[in-house]
């Protein structure tokens, strides 16, 4: 194996994801080569230089104030955190009640109609005409 | 008078506090927004490094913290926790970086680029620091975000190919050629800095 194949290990060997046999192979490979221990330590360098880049990188005060207004759970908190006021169910509950008590009495007491007289059978005198008879026209009063 | 021995009840912040990420996530979905502030208190600071080092400004940074945290709110009902949350989030937070790199198309030099909110520090760690991010600026953006996903998100190679949506052995490659190509560019950079 080539210094090039063993530099192109350098990377994952430094992070442990280098299988077992392939890191023994490196290890025995650094041993023997100055240029790849001159490599090996240039890599292992860099993860330091980009964390102490950002290490003195200060968050916001606001800044989770500022996400949770935006999603608006800012506000659900501090409603929460107040007592309940039964205020709102209260009333709903009296509505639903006046609703009811409305329809109950609606049913009770709606107005009695007196019985509908039976239909009385036809005046003894009076034939009805029979089908197709011509009618009579109205006279002018 | 003997104390009746019962089971301790922890507050709720202390509940919080000790529980997991995956039970955060779910007190999340189950409409606990304190459990929201917690992973916000826990990821804020990584996930505002993370964005600081892809788009090399503090402001921008911020502004994709946020919108990340945001996502992260709006989506949390729809996480299924096959992925650690730290991997989902990181992932969020590095496609909305790529994202705006994209919209400015990589014009980030040396002056456009946000001083952090330092508190006094030696001039040796300021020069290497604006080094450091000025490198990052000029690496290929696929490069620079498996790199910082790996030493600012500290994610797994697998969780970087989850978060990536990339095979094992791609991670592998690209963190390999991240490497050589922030050494390449650092050696370039410190040269003209001296000369």
């Amino acid at each position: 194996m080539t210094c090039r194949l063993f530099e192109n290990e350098l990377s994952s060997y430094l992070d442990g994801e280098l299988p077992a046999a392939r890191a023994a192979r490196l290890e025995a490979h650094l041993q023997t080569c100055p240029h790849c221990q001159r490599e090996m330590e240039a890599l292992s360098g860099i993860s330091a230089r980009i964390r102490a880049a950002s290490s003195n990188l200060q968050v916001s005060q606001d800044f989770d104030q500022r996400v949770l207004r935006a999603v608006g759970s800012y506000r659900v908190t501090t409603r929460r955190r107040r007592a309940r006021p039964l205020t709102k169910p209260l009333l709903v509950l009296a509505v639903i009640l006046l609703a009811l008590l409305g329809l109950i009495r609606h049913y009770f007491q709606r107005p009695v109609r007196p019985p509908v007289p039976a239909p009385q059978p036809a005046a003894a005198g009076y034939v009805p005409a029979p089908q197709g008879a011509p009618m009579l026209p109205q006279r002018d009063r | 008078m003997e104390e009746a021995a019962g089971p301790r009840v922890l507050s709720q912040d202390a509940y919080l506090a000790s529980a997991t990420d995956e039970e955060l996530v779910a007190a999340c979905v189950d409409g606990t927004p304190e459990a929201f502030r917690e992973l916000l208190s826990r990821y804020r600071k990584s996930a505002l490094n993370l964005a600081y080092q892809m788009l090399g400004n503090g402001e921008d940074a911020e502004d994709a913290a946020q919108e990340a945290f945001v996502r992260v709110f709006q989506a949390v009902p729809r996480f299924r926790g096959q992925a650690a949350f730290s991997t989902w989030l990181y992932r969020i937070v590095t496609n909305l970086c790529l994202a705006r790199m994209r919209r400015r198309r990589g014009d980030v030099d040396l002056e456009t680029l946000g001083e952090p909110k330092a508190a006094d520090s030696p001039s040796q760690q300021v020069t290497e620091g604006l080094l450091t991010r000025q490198v990052l600026q000029e690496m290929s953006p696929t490069l620079r975000a498996v790199l910082l996903l790996r030493v600012e998100g500290g994610l797994s190679y697998r969780e970087m190919a989850e978060a990536l949506g990339v095979p094992l052995g791609t991670v592998r490659s690209r963190l390999s050629k991240a490497r050589i190509q922030f050494r390449k560019l650092w050696r370039q950079f410190s040269q003209s800095e001296a000369s």
